[in-house]
């Protein structure tokens, strides 16, 4: 391979490659607002200008792809001082108004503020002023003053969702951004340029002043909104998602998730249709009982029906670990074959950039888990279709709400002798149930979805549930989550008392008298892989933050 | 007075002590006629200067509003938490403002960081130490007892100012 | 028979009792109140005028407290800590002659509760007893600060009991006599014991500050290092008997003090002046008082002005120093005494 001298410190580079590019590789980090690495190169901001040996002039490090024996100076007292001069350019006509800014904290400009500037300013007339608060479309605003005509977000209308709405007009320092006349920016992916305008001229409509980042802590876990799963960040502040931002994985979605994903996923995590608890029906009335007891209860209900009246629904949105702990108990504790789950599939909801079809985010995990018939079993509208007919008389359901289908199938299941409901949501299914165990949602939860490229990614919990710690459990705290206690208001947060679906299982095994050794999600992963080949393997440490391609033989693949 | 010494560059007569004990006797007992400086409190109180550091309270304009923009960076600096801040948007020209802001009373370590690092000089610490409560939840004091219009606060702002 | 043996000893001990208990309250009253002096500040003065009802207020304060007790302590010998303290401090004053014989309704009525014969060893013996109150309350409490408190005490009243017996013994050699009377009656005039042997004053008086825990040796409740030394871990009325205790300490430490050196209720040439019976009686027994009172003055007035010694010089001074000097005064009364025979 081909080599330069940055820094004093030979590198080296494929061919084509510009300098910012080879320089990131190892690790430096030019400093830079236009380039993005999934967008085409405008070179327009200057802010990354080295100076290179033999040149008249300094380079934009974007543009100039890297030669063999090339010297380049990044930290040179001529780049430096070039940088100095651009961002005092850049800070004439800000209006450094930080203090009420959202990018506040992960701002590109406040940082390379504190790197390359002066701390004063020599401009002394009056700032240009433009429009503040320009709402551009549903989810995203525009502060004028705040944009440094990068044209990041131009470049991703363009090239990333080829819609286009975005354009400069005006010249010199009047610049700005507006939508082309009679358009709205309102693309399914629109919000991803709040995330990546380096300041905050594009903010989050629905996350605007709700909390500053450094208040949050951000647990890395994967989007439920569909089976892509696309890799994203769960902002958390007092036990409470207030936002979520895609992080980067090139195998699954680059740089960026879809506005559904990033503004409906997380809801419903703090709805107050929450379950909390677990319930019975007594004398038509839902009552609060312990697990146990609840378990108990589950067990002896179950115990005197047939096996080949009772079945099992498991949902798509549970985790691997959760599916395999539902089915194992389906085939060996209960001995019953019936055991499916339901599809969401939307057909022409999907497009070619992200979004699926399927809206489950683990359909194929829940298959890979062994979430399907037995041999002889009934599938998923055999199941519907005996509840219905009155053959199947005990069914456990996992996070659907059968009753919504049809009113039909509201007074089959209200007929059933059994009805246990796993579910995380109050809803027309849990009203008619017998039992009803709160399940933790996916972001209160270890565990693993696989996607629909059969990758196995890891969800990990960002909100903690009564019988979850933050410190002791491991999951990202912030600094208030550090130091508070219970006597300061933030320190009292609302934990649910929830279970993921696998313990909940586990715990009925139990009563069955079949006691499972689980103690984490990760224990029933390790023991998956040693029953199932696609698992073969693995554990958490393996997966890690990107998700590993399961390798999957060609019976599975068909 | 002042020079340390040790105990072999003490002399003899000092070595002896007594001598030395009756000296402190007499500083003590001459001060016992002395003035007395103590302020008696309820019935006479202290007005402090302008550099002291009272509770800290948010500067209220004239017109009524919150000088505060809810930066939350008092939140970050205070080394004690005492400070929470819920930002909100609104219809005014500075489009955001505090829709909660809380301090601790119970946690507040009177440091003014606070005021420090406020980039609005929307919150500044009082002359006001007289602070009674009777449970932690009294302790946490909101907008409503935060308050302080500007005019009664001028004093400490010139003195901020005049220290920048 | 009946008045002599049961009466009068009773109203004798009730009005000691009284006393005693009004002269240790107002003396933390005046501990308060001179420290503030000696700090430019005013001290108590909200209860009653001056604050005079300030020591009632304190008391009223800890009854009302709770009792504490730790769940490691010793219970039984948790409790009886502060009693003994209580009771060696009291008890000690009963042989203490506060004046003259005096007659009353034609009764010759001696003014000390007994006046025994060996009046002197039994004050020793008991105010050595108080050292068990200490080295109970630390052993007891199951706590570390408790423990070193009372470990410390007990090193430092047995070191200064030697000088302090030492002491005594030059007294004695001049009143031939164990008798408290005795010994005031020797000292008539300007024989006054503190003349005499001024060694013998200085190391008793340094002995008794040691005896009393109080500054600059209150070494066993030391706050910076202890916390509270023994009485840590007390609370409400336990911990007040300590309190107490201290205090009347503080005033048995200076009747003794009155009664081996400074001519007990003495006052010199007083005789000459050629009073009534009743009102030299009354005077001597108002000297006695303004001795003790001058006294008390005297150990708040040091404790406001002396640092703590560290414990080492604590232990030197008390063997190295106080114990050769009160062999000394020994030597110096016996040759005194001879020349004087
Ligand atoms: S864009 Fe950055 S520098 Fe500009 S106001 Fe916002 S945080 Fe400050
Ligand atoms: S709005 Fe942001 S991304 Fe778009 S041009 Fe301005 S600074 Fe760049
Ligand atoms: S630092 Fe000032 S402006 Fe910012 S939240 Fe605190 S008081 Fe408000
Ligand atoms: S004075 Fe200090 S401790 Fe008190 S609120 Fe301000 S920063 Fe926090």
């Amino acid at each position: 391979m081909p080599k330069f001298t940055l820094d004093g410190n030979e590198i080296e580079f494929k061919p084509g490659e510009t300098i910012i590019e080879a320089a990131k590789k190892v690790g430096v980090d030019i400093p830079h607002f236009c380039w993005h690495p999934s967008l085409s190169v405008s070179g327009n901001c200057r802010v990354c200008l080295v100076e290179i040996e033999k040149m008249p002039k300094l380079a934009i490090a974007c543009s100039t792809t890297a030669s063999e024996g090339m010297v380049v100076h990044s930290q040179s007292e001529k780049t430096l001082s070039a940088r100095n001069a651009v961002m005092e350019f850049l800070l004439i006509n800000h209006p450094l108004d930080c203090p009420i800014c959202d990018e506040a904290g992960e701002c590109k400009l406040q940082d390379y503020a504190y790197q390359h500037s002066k701390g004063e300013s020599r401009f002394t007339e009056e700032k240009v002023h433009k429009d503040k608060r320009v709402p551009l479309g549903p989810n995203v605003m525009f502060d004028g003053e705040r944009c440094i005509s990068c044209s990041r977000c131009i470049r991703f209308a363009d090239e990333i969702t080829k819609t286009g709405e975005l354009t400069f007009v005006q010249r010199g320092d009047r610049v700005t951004i507006v939508t082309f006349p009679g358009k709205e920016f309102d693309n399914a992916y629109s919000l991803n340029v709040t995330d990546i305008c380096p300041v905050g001229a594009l903010t989050n409509r629905d996350f605007r002043f709700k909390a500053r980042v450094w208040d949050m802590s951000a647990t890395k876990t994967i989007c439920s909104g569909c089976a892509r799963g696309c890799n994203i960040e769960v902002w958390v502040r007092n036990n409470e998602i207030l936002r979520l931002t895609p992080s980067q994985n090139d195998a699954v979605n680059s740089f960026w998730m879809c506005d559904y994903g990033r503004l409906e996923t997380f809801k419903q995590v703090h709805s107050n249709e929450r379950i909390n608890g677990v319930y019975m029906k007594r004398e038509g009335q839902d009552v609060k009982v312990s697990w146990d007891e609840a378990y108990a209860n589950a067990a002896s209900e179950l115990k005197h029906l047939n096996k080949d009246q009772i079945a099992v629904i498991a949902s798509a949105s549970s985790t691997c670990e959760d599916n395999f702990m539902l089915a194992k108990f389906a085939k060996s504790v209960l001995s019953t074959k019936h055991v499916d789950y339901i599809p969401h599939v939307v057909p022409g909801s999907g497009d070619d950039l992200l979004i699926r079809e399927d809206k489950s985010p683990n359909a194929f995990g829940t298959e890979l888990a062994g979430v399907h018939p037995a041999a002889g079993g009934l599938n998923r509208d055999a199941i519907l279709d005996g509840v219905k007919k009155g053959t199947i008389k005990a069914l456990i359901v996992v996070d659907e709400d059968l009753a919504a289908m049809s009113p039909e199938m509201e007074t089959a299941l209200a007929k059933l002798d059994v009805l246990i409901a796993v579910s995380t949501h109050h809803n027309r299914t849990t009203a008619l149930a017998n039992i009803i165990f709160p399940s933790a949602t996916y972001a209160e939860k270890n565990g693993t979805w696989v996607n629909f490229q059969g990758r196995i990614q890891r969800i990990r919990p960002a909100v903690t549930t009564l019988e979850a710690d933050r410190t002791l459990d491991n999951l990202a705290q912030s600094r208030l989550d550090k130091f508070g206690t219970e006597y300061d208001r933030w320190g009292r947060s609302v934990k649910l008392d929830a279970r993921p679906v696998w313990k909940i299982f586990a715990g009925l095994s139990t009563a069955f008298g079949n006691k499972m050794k689980y103690t984490t999600a990760e224990d029933v992963l390790i023991d998956m892989g040693k029953s199932i080949d696609a698992f073969k393997k693995l554990d958490y440490e393996k997966i890690g933050e990107q998700g590993v391609q399961l390798e999957l033989s060609a019976k599975v693949k068909a | 007075m002042a020079e340390k010494k040790r105990l072999k560059d003490l002399t003899v007569w000092q070595k002896a002590y007594i001598p030395e004990i009756a000296k402190g006797l007499a500083l003590t007992l001459k001060t016992m006629f002395k003035p007395k400086f103590t302020m008696e409190y309820p019935e006479v109180k202290f007005l402090p200067p302008s550099s002291y550091r009272g509770r800290p309270v948010l500067v209220e304009e004239a017109g009524g509003e919150e000088r505060c923009v809810a930066c939350g960076l008092c939140a970050r600096v205070c080394p004690a938490l005492a400070i929470e801040v819920q930002a909100a948007e609104t219809e005014r020209e500075k489009e955001r403002y505090p829709e909660r802001f809380e301090i601790n009373m119970l946690r507040c370590i009177f440091c003014g960081f606070c005021e420090e690092v406020c980039p609005e000089e929307a919150i500044v610490m009082s002359k006001d130490y007289e602070m009674v409560f009777n449970n932690r939840e009294d302790a946490i004091y909101g907008k409503d007892k935060l308050l302080v219009s500007v005019s009664q606060l001028q004093d400490r702002i010139n003195f901020l100012r005049s220290h920048k | 028979m009946l008045i002599d043996f049961i009466l009068i000893p009773l109203v004798k001990i009730l009005i000691i009792v009284v006393l005693m208990l009004l002269t240790v309250s107002y003396s933390v009253y005046f501990e308060r109140k001179i420290s503030a002096w000696a700090q430019n500040r005013i001290g108590p003065n909200r209860v009653g005028p001056a604050g005079i009802f300030q020591p009632f207020a304190d008391v009223f304060k800890l009854l009302f407290k709770e009792d504490i007790v730790p769940k490691v302590a010793n219970k039984p010998l948790h409790t009886l800590a502060p009693i003994l303290a209580l009771f060696v401090a009291f008890t000690t004053y009963a042989v203490i002659p506060i004046g003259p014989p005096v007659e009353i309704f034609g009764k010759m009525i001696n003014l000390a509760v007994v006046d025994v014969n060996s009046g002197v060893l039994l004050v020793l013996a008991l105010t050595s007893l108080g050292v068990y109150a200490i080295t109970f309350s630390g052993w007891s409490s199951g706590s570390k600060y408790s423990l070193l408190g009372g470990v410390r005490s007990s090193a430092q009243m047995i070191s200064y009991e030697i000088s302090m017996g030492f002491s005594v013994a030059g007294v004695l050699i001049f009143a031939e006599s164990l008798r408290p009377s005795d010994i005031i009656s020797s000292q008539s005039g300007w024989m006054w014991n503190a003349v005499l042997q001024p060694i013998g004053f200085l190391t008793f008086l340094t002995a008794s500050f040691a005896e009393t825990n109080r500054l600059p040796f209150d070494l066993p409740e030391a706050e910076p290092e202890l916390v509270g030394g023994y009485h840590t871990e007390y609370s409400s009325m336990k911990f007040a008997g300590f309190f107490l205790a201290e205090y009347a300490n503080m005033i048995i430490a200076s009747a003794m003090i009155v009664m081996l050196y400074l001519g007990g209720w003495q006052v010199p040439y007083i005789e000459t002046l050629g009073l009534s019976a009743g009102l030299q009686a009354s005077l001597q027994i108002a000297a006695f008082f303004v001795k003790i009172g001058a006294l008390l003055f005297f150990f708040i007035w040091v404790r406001w002005s002396i640092p703590r010694f560290r414990y080492d010089q604590l232990m030197d001074l008390g063997w190295k120093v106080m114990f050769p000097l009160s062999l000394l005064n020994l030597v110096w009364a016996a040759i005194l005494a001879m020349i004087m025979n």
